[in-house]
């Protein structure tokens, strides 16, 4: 096991790699600062190119008595203006819940009832203003726990009918739509037995990505009956299956469906799965010949896109005097929105993890998918941890101060490590939690209480554990294919997507170290679903693990038909060949060295003077063979739904004024088990964008509904995410490294963990600095300001 | 961006032009300077002109100026301008301060000072800077030039004393010698509209002049403050004194920003500070301006 520093000489720890390991320039990164880089908007399309605008529902819950088009399709340079009649479809990624436009009815303000084509964006959305809906409004349900009380009012009478993966248990006739639980051991005793016992609530608002660019599609349909779609996506494959199966009646089959995706202006989750997406491909459906360009404001991008669910969570915990944590009972009440087909794995993944990284013998979880007339939930950054983690680390600092321990000493003393059983009954990973913990107390000086000169300004500390596992279905995918050129280098297809996290890069070096070649010998484009091979989505922090695999298994597959070659022509066996260099050497002749430029496509000539060989191309896969959804709904007991945890800590020390309640951070430190950190810069990138997107949830953004369910503030006018003036004074990245064995050169994911720890952190570090507890994020000025007036001292 | 209305746009090139086209205009016309709040609203389809003037192309409307002890703002005056002059910088640094914190670089390249008061929203920075410089706004309409002082200025929310044929040529501010801050409330570093903010002008002889904004319709000189603690120095019990005042100078508002209580608790702490700093910067030795006080 080793840890490392920033800018601690990486070729010394590094061993023999050349490749891995290095902070190597992003390969990207040219194309980006040049302006080469291509986004979906940047796409040239022609003048025959159409522009779609969406009809939205003005009200959270609602049946649409009628919708008259006549109007719109009358006004200037409309082409066609398209209904939910036209494609009486649902659809999902693992519910059925969902529709291209409005069936019936509408479930949350701005849900898409209709779409007008037109020539121009203006007159498309001056057309749009013409369509006349008529709606009988219902009774809105905003809240989850009203959602869930007897006799609420039923968001989805169909729910019993959907279809949805084996893993989600559906309660037909309620809004629940999944209710994972957990039960094992008996937490009612451990209750009754433990020294101490702590029980409370935690809120968690829904929250947007927020990312720099907005959704966008250009969706074409050919005459010969083609569709092509181009997305700003993180999931070409996952569209490419959902546009087929949402369209399926109107004859596509996958081959005929494509989805290219240039490079995307950031994800975070809100552009995994298909969104609105799948409206501007059935748009195109209704145009034939005619590319349709749907492109949404940053209002719509607030409300008609995936959010962040918001979650209520009761919690309690029990530990005895020595501080052995022995039962928590995590209750967790989902505010999912109007459609769950993508949230409800959300709900899931946390439901299954909602102890933490902790050893707890007794586990009761409960998490509930509740429906609600709000807009969408689905994945963001986190995926259920950041939101669980905010209540659950704050509530064992409470824990450890209620039985007189140091938090850093309990959290170490309850902290999991490899072969611990899970709450499912499987067993943890290796991992470098308890490494974390300390590099990371030591980064902020843990235990050193430090004051401030300024009379009203306070200082706090604060620490918070994370850890998370991909959420995936158990069989989920990822392949390569591999080619090599005239000169030696070579082209790697994947259909992971570069969202700025470094994914082609990585990629790169991960062929290159099995190769021996130079990073800049490897190029790694954004794919096509035509060309490249399957990848089943950029989320869950796991392309790095599994695509690289994939990666790994075809440079391998390459390397052992080069090796053949060498071996047809000149007899060396396949074991002792090498490459290093660009060349295939030999360990028993150490004066061969044969260039791979000389063969990689033409062949070797031999004697007679005939060749050997051929162009080199090669492929690879990646499933994870070892998982399986399969446990008892009533316990979750028995399968194995995770592939592995990663896991880490973070550590806050803010400055408070106390009269106005800001908060300054001034050291944000954060320690993550990379297992390899293929690429050690980029790995420091995502813990320093991980902590401030962290910190924006703890410290600023706040999605706020007014009492019809109306986004109050979609704009950052009114939602506010950090600029360079927010960002703390410091920051320590730490990159631990316990290898994940079965990952490509002991590799792990890190993308989302990154900003699980923050909030939690910055709550304990608040109580540390004042004494007083803010159980609901975020934890705002105006709201520290109103716990000092409230507090005691 | 799509603007869906529909409207008619005109940049005449005199003052007689401009004047007249609103004077011509049957239905409703908007003024056109930097557009930073107009074209927003255009977007949202918020207002429906009729017509646009466009006032850019007319010369005499960029002064930034001293002259006689009186400052000229130009109605075509950005507050990049006021963030760049060496002229406000020594004789109204308020002006800067203040500019500072108004949006971003982009929109304060295009954004107007005069803009900013004919908007006149309840947050508008240069408000309580021009209340606590007793600034003057110049007119021309269809019967001449007038000039109207800044507290008859704001009349309501988002009203003004301008007639709807009017166009703002200038504001003009006496100099006195003095110190002063202006004090905004935001919800963190980066820019964002004032959820209550504190402008105070003081000179030798601890004549103070103070105004809030953003914690009511419009932005409000506190005279009674004022009036409270003339001639006296700021010291914690006339500090004390000042700040046990404010509540009944503002009505703040509960809204998706701040609440009213929040609001209020800030230009308590808002002044108190700012009172020091005022005074400290009046006698040389203060904060320097466009340093955050909270």
């Amino acid at each position: 096991m080793t840890t490392t520093h920033p800018f601690e000489a990486e070729a010394e720890r590094n061993g023999e790699l050349n490749a891995v390991g290095t902070s190597a320039v992003r390969i990207d990164g040219i194309d980006k600062i040049s302006g080469a880089a291509q986004f979906v908007d940047d796409l040239d399309f022609g003048p025959g190119l159409l522009h779609g605008a969406v009809v939205e529902s003005p009200h959270a819950y609602a049946r649409i008595v009628s919708i008259d088009t006549s109007k719109a399709e009358d006004a200037p340079g409309v082409v066609k203006v398209v209904t939910g009649q036209d494609f009486p479809y649902n659809f999902g990624m693992y519910m059925g819940d969902r529709y291209i436009f409005a069936q019936g009815h509408v479930r949350f303000v701005g849900e898409q009832v209709a779409g007008v084509i037109a020539r121009t964006h203006r007159q498309a959305v001056q057309a749009a203003k013409l369509v006349e809906v008529e709606y009988e409004v219902l009774e809105a349900l905003l809240d989850p726990k009203e959602a869930v009380a007897d006799g609420a009012p039923l968001i989805h009478p169909d729910l019993g009918e959907y279809s949805h993966v084996p893993w989600f248990f559906p309660k037909a006739g309620t809004n629940i739509a999944h209710w994972r639980k957990i039960r094992k051991g008996d937490t009612e005793r451990a209750f009754a037995e433990a020294d101490y016992v702590l029980a409370d609530t935690y809120r968690v608002p829904r929250y947007a990505h927020c990312a720099i660019e907005p959704h966008v599609t250009v969706g074409k349909l050919d005459h010969a009956g083609r569709l092509t779609v181009w997305t700003a996506s993180q999931s070409p494959h996952t569209q490419r299956h959902l546009f087929a199966e949402a369209l399926a009646p109107l004859g596509f089959s996958h081959k005929d469906v494509r989805v290219i995706t240039p490079y995307v202006g950031g994800g975070f989750g809100g552009k995994a799965g298909v969104t609105m997406e799948v409206i501007g491909a059935a748009m195109a459906t209704a145009v034939k010949g005619h590319p349709v360009k749907l492109r949404f404001t940053r209002e719509q991008e607030f409300y008609n896109t995936y959010q962040r669910q918001g979650v209520v969570a009761e919690l309690k915990v029990g530990v005895m005097n020595d501080g052995t944590i022995t039962a928590v009972e995590h209750t967790l009440y989902w505010d999912a929105g109007a459609y769950v087909e993508y949230g409800a794995n959300v709900v899931n993944a946390a439901g299954l993890s909602a102890t933490g990284p902790y050893r707890v013998p007794n586990i009761r979880n409960d998490s509930l998918c509740v429906y609600t007339n709000l807009p969408p939930g689905g994945p963001y950054r986190g995926f259920g941890y950041s939101e669980f983690h905010f209540g659950l680390e704050s509530h064992l600092d409470r824990v450890a101060a209620a039985i007189g321990m140091d938090p850093v000493d309990f959290r170490r003393k309850n902290a999991i490590v490899e072969g611990d059983e899970l709450s499912y009954g499987a067993h943890m990973n290796p991992s470098g939690l308890l490494p974390a913990i300390d590099e990371t107390a030591s980064a902020i000086d843990w235990g050193v209480e430090e004051q401030s000169d300024d009379p009203n300004t306070v200082i706090g500390k604060g620490i918070a554990l994370f850890w998370k596992a991909p959420a995936m279905p158990p069989n989920a995918s990822s392949a390569s294919f591999l080619k090599f050129n005239e000169d030696g280098s070579v082209n790697v297809s994947v259909s992971g997507m570069e969202l700025g996290q470094g994914y082609l890069t990585v990629m790169a070096q991960i062929a290159a170290e099995v190769l021996g070649l130079p990073v800049e010998k490897v190029r790694v484009e954004t794919p096509d679903t035509d060309r490249n091979p399957y990848e089943w989505q950029t989320v869950a922090s796991h392309v790095t693990w599994s695509s690289g695999l994939a990666v790994e298994r075809a440079a391998v597959e390459a390397r052992e038909k080069i090796f053949d070659v060498i071996h047809q022509v000149y007899g060396y066996e396949d074991d002792t060949l090498y490459l290093a260099d660009e060349q295939v050497k030999c360990t028993t002749d150490p004066d061969f060295a044969k260039p791979l430029r000389d063969f990689v496509i033409d062949g070797i000539q031999t004697e007679d003077g005939t060749w050997r060989g051929g162009p080199i191309v090669a492929s690879g896969k990646f499933m994870p063979e070892f998982t399986n959804a399969n446990s008892d709904p009533e316990t979750g007991q028995g399968g194995h739904p995770n592939v592995h945890y990663t896991v880490g800590a973070c550590g806050m020390v803010i400055e408070i004024d106390t009269h106005t309640g800001r908060i300054f951070v001034r050291k944000a430190a954060l320690a993550v088990d990379a297992g390899k950190a293929i690429n050690p810069d980029l790995v420091r990138g995502q813990i320093t964008g991980g902590l401030v997107q962290g910190l924006a949830t703890v410290l600023y953004e706040d999605m706020r509904f007014d009492e019809d369910g109306r986004l109050l503030n979609p704009n950052f006018t009114d939602y506010k995410i950090p600029t360079a003036f927010d960002i703390p004074d410091e920051m320590i990245p730490i990159i631990i490294e316990v290898p994940q064995p079965d990952g490509p050169f002991g590799a792990r994911g890190v993308g989302e963990h990154t900003m699980i720890g923050a909030a939690p952190a910055i709550a304990n570090a608040v109580f540390d600095a004042l004494g007083v507890r803010i159980t609901s994020m975020p934890i705002t000025q105006e709201k520290v300001a109103q716990a000092v007036s409230a507090s005691p001292t | 961006m799509v603007i869906p209305h529909d409207f008619e746009y005109v940049r005449p090139n005199t003052l007689e032009e401009a004047t007249r086209a609103l004077a011509d205009c049957s239905g409703s016309a908007q003024v056109l300077a930097g557009g930073t709040d107009l074209v927003a609203w255009l977007r949202d389809d918020a207002v429906h002109p009729d017509l646009v003037v466009d006032i850019k192309a007319i010369d005499g409307l960029r002064d930034l100026a001293v002259a006689d002890r009186t400052m000229t703002v130009g109605s075509l005056v950005t507050f990049t301008d006021l963030m760049e002059s060496s002229v406000v910088a020594e004789h109204a640094p308020l002006l800067s301060e203040a500019a500072e914190t108004v949006a971003s670089p982009g929109i304060r390249n295009r954004a107007t000072v005069v803009g900013n008061i004919c908007s006149a929203v309840p947050s508008c920075d240069a408000g309580p800077v021009l209340l606590a410089y007793d600034a003057h706004v110049h007119l021309v309409g269809p019967e001449g030039f007038r000039s109207v002082p800044i507290e008859a200025w704001f009349v309501g929310l988002r009203q003004t004393a301008r007639r709807e044929d009017e166009i703002v040529t200038h504001l003009t501010m006496e100099l006195p010698t003095h110190g002063g801050c202006y004090v905004k409330l935001m919800r963190y570093g980066g820019e964002d509209l004032a959820q209550a903010a504190v402008a105070i002008v003081v000179d030798d002889a601890h004549d103070y002049r103070i105004a809030f904004g953003a914690v009511a319709p419009t932005p409000v000189r506190a005279h009674a403050v004022e009036d409270a603690i003339r001639g006296r120095a700021p010291t914690e019990d006339v500090i004390a004194e000042a700040v046990a005042m404010v509540r009944s100078e503002i009505s703040p508002i509960n809204d998706l920003r701040a609440t009213a209580e929040y609001r209020a608790h800030m230009c308590e702490v808002m002044l108190a500070r700012g009172l020091v700093a005022a005074d400290q910067r009046r006698n040389g030795d203060g904060p320097e301006y466009r340093t955050r006080l909270i």
